[in-house]
């Protein structure tokens, strides 16, 4: 009888060897409070919650402590597990593609076609990630982590976790969390340094109403703008190849079906798998580091350069256009791809100061060329430092 | 005018298009390539069987597999005497990784196994040797030099799929590579170029941006272009539309400009019509609280969020 209850004992305690409350370290513990931030902030005050429920969530799945050398396959870093099979789409590259395709598919292009010179404002936003880029080599980062953590300033999520799975795998978890997290407070971020940036007179400028846009251009639009990107930067060819075909779906009117799905169950289901298991794979070892405080402070520092630069380029765009061509520099913000916050935020800010002045079309064009330009900007990095 | 700009763009480009071509014809498309030889082999690599032979490596230089299963190693150190090794279907081994080598040895044993030839190198004459594909398509070659190579030394590309070859002798800088790269990778060098060159990151944020600025420029003069193309189209049509030949009078009419709020008015018409097509019937109007599901991906306007508030 005593051997028997010995032997209870010895199968409970090795149970309890395998449960989360043997296994918890002080970092799981710091893990699991940052992923219930995260769903609190999602839910309490709809920050990003799309992104930040399946990131929080996720970080709740990928902290739950347990016995690594047990072989139990539960980890996402183990190999042959679920997550790690899930995780596959992130480290291979080909969740963001596969939401560039979605959100091909549900933008308009019209605002960009009917009015060309906006692409540049797209253009000038981007030096937000080449200024958080050399800020980051100052701080100590290499050329490969700095551009990865500079893509934070291209606001585009995605493209960050594209760019970062492949430059510096092992701070891919903070970038992300970074990139989505200051993507959610472009409404606290971008207005004050617009107002700063303009006077009363400029934020009153009305911009002419956009032509309308035939069918034909904007078919023509994903296949010139795929050729002309991609000779240009082939190694931007899975961000832009699928970001154009999915606008081609969406404009070529006889792939309806198709173009719903892209931008329905697809996005929807990519944009799970996503965030589920970028939130699972930020570990305390690698997510609660000085490197993830700094990448914090270097990604508000790169939407705060790129809303700076895209201000400044339309004051400075100004000075060479026509009187009724001129830009309200309030879309210069625009110029981040947070599509579609910026571009609002260019619509809330203007109509502070005249309540009859609608930017938000105008704000679109830079917004999506935004899109256009960080896609761009990461083949570009991809293709000088690998 | 239009038509000008359309002509100078598109030279333009075609320009572009032909320059970077010219650079790219000599470029071979083959994926499998003869990588390093070496013929005399006294004390270097040993095979399966504890016997030093001498070995032929080939390498796949693309980023996807390839299979030599069905391939021809040929020899040759006497014109007019050419000996073919086949290399034998059903064997995995014969396909090689992105990026990896297969090592071939030219020991005249094939009942050795797949990697095991029917032929060996001459030492004292010079030996050619040939890459065939299963069509008998060459896929490339090289000739080793007669003499130039003492016992354990081998002739190899300088880097892996590099042009240029060498005589590798073992040294510190040059060393005998087989089933490796020819030159091992311990370091990234366009990092290293960087760091050393622009520590700072200015020169990659000039050139980088440059980069975006002509991609998204070349972009705003294309649709540019389109855009007035697409302007001078629509025109066209109304004039032929309302049977006007002059231009003057088309433009003080203002033929295919229509405005916004004209066009919203005809497609509001046109819905009322349509909508009239429908009887009027008796309805029992019933208000109840929409409840849709929320979901900004699928929709631009449940995208345009609420600035967060302090709740």
């Amino acid at each position: 009888m005593g051997e028997f209850f010995s032997f209870l004992q010895n199968n409970l305690a090795d149970f309890w060897s395998y449960t989360g409350f043997y296994n918890a370290s002080p970092g799981h513990i710091a893990m699991l409070v940052i992923g219930i931030v995260f769903i609190y902030l999602a839910i309490a005050k709809e920050f990003e919650p799309m992104l930040l429920i399946p990131i929080g969530f996720g970080i709740l799945i990928g902290n739950i402590p347990f016995n690594m050398e047990a072989g139990l396959k539960v980890g996402i870093y183990e190999e042959g597990s679920v997550l790690n099979i899930l995780y596959q789409g992130v480290t291979s590259g080909w969740y963001p593609p596969l939401i560039f395709l979605g959100i091909g598919a549900m933008t308009d292009f019209s605002a960009l076609i009917s009015n060309p010179k906006l692409m540049l404002i797209g253009a000038a936003a981007q030096f937000g990630i080449f200024g958080a880029y050399m800020i980051a080599l100052a701080l100590g980062f290499d050329p490969m982590q700095a551009a990865a953590i500079g893509i934070i300033g291209g606001a585009d999520g995605p493209t960050a976790i594209f760019l970062s799975s492949k430059l510096a795998p092992n701070l891919m978890g903070a970038i992300a969390v970074s990139a989505y997290s200051y993507m959610a407070l472009v409404p606290v971020i971008q207005p004050p340094i617009m107002r700063l940036l303009t006077t009363k007179k400029e934020r009153l400028i009305r911009m002419k109403a956009p032509r309308a846009v035939s069918h034909t251009e904007k078919v023509i639009f994903p296949i010139v703008g795929l050729l002309l990107t991609t000779f240009l930067v082939p190694s931007g060819l899975p961000l832009l190849g699928m970001l154009f075909f999915g606008n081609l779906l969406k404009e070529s009117g006889v792939t309806r079906r198709l173009a719903e799905t892209a931008r329905g169950p697809l996005i929807d289901t990519i944009t799970i798998l996503l965030g589920v298991t970028v939130g699972a794979s930020t570990q305390a070892s690698e997510f609660i580091t000085w490197d993830s405080i700094k990448i914090f402070i270097l990604g508000a520092l790169s939407f705060v350069i790129a809303t700076t630069s895209g201000v400044i380029f339309v004051k400075l765009f100004n000075l060479v256009l026509k009187k009724e061509d001129k830009i309200n520099p309030l879309i210069g913000n625009s110029g981040v791809s947070a599509v579609p916050d910026s571009a609002r935020i260019s619509q809330i800010v203007g109509l502070e100061y005249d309540p009859t002045n609608y930017l938000l079309m105008h704000a679109m064009g830079p917004n999506v060329a935004g899109v256009i330009g960080s896609a761009v900007a990461a083949g570009i990095l991809l293709g000088f430092l690998i | 005018m239009t038509r000008n700009k359309i002509g100078i763009f598109l030279s333009l480009l075609l320009a572009i298009g032909l320059c970077s071509c010219h650079g790219s014809t000599d470029r071979s498309n083959t994926k499998l390539i003869i990588n390093e030889v070496l013929i005399e082999n006294q004390g270097n690599y040993q095979d399966d069987y504890g016997l030093h032979s001498g070995w032929i490596e080939i390498f796949n230089k693309s980023y996807s597999s390839a299979d030599l299963a069905g391939c021809y190693l040929k020899v040759s150190s006497t014109p007019g005497d050419t000996v073919s090794y086949f290399i034998p279907k059903g064997d995995i081994l014969t396909s090689i990784k992105p990026r990896q080598h297969a090592l071939f040895w030219a020991d005249g044993t094939p009942r050795h196994g797949t990697f095991h030839t029917n032929f060996v190198l001459s030492k004292d004459k010079e030996n050619w040797i040939g890459l065939f594909d299963s069509g008998r398509k060459l896929l490339d070659q090289v000739v080793v030099p007669a003499g130039i190579l003492q016992a354990n030394q081998s002739y190899a590309r300088i880097s892996d799929a590099s042009s240029e070859w060498e005589v590798k002798d073992d040294s510190a800088e040059k060393y005998v590579t087989p089933s490796t790269n020819n030159k091992t990778i311990d370091s990234n060098p366009k990092m290293d170029k960087f760091e050393q060159h622009d520590p700072v990151g200015i020169g990659m944020a000039i050139s980088a941006m440059s980069v975006v600025f002509v991609g998204l420029i070349l972009l705003y003069i294309c649709f540019r272009l389109i855009g007035k193309l697409s302007v001078k189209l629509r025109k066209q049509n109304a004039m032929k539309a309302h049977n006007i030949t002059d231009k003057q009078e088309a433009k003080e009419k203002k033929l295919g400009e229509a405005p916004g709020e004209v066009i919203a008015a005809i497609t509001m018409a046109l819905h009322e019509a349509r909508g009239a097509d429908h009887d009027v019937e008796e309805t029992i109007l019933t208000i109840s609280r929409v409840k849709r599901s929320y979901s900004p991906w699928s929709s631009k306007i449940y995208t345009l969020r609420e600035t967060p508030n302090r709740k």
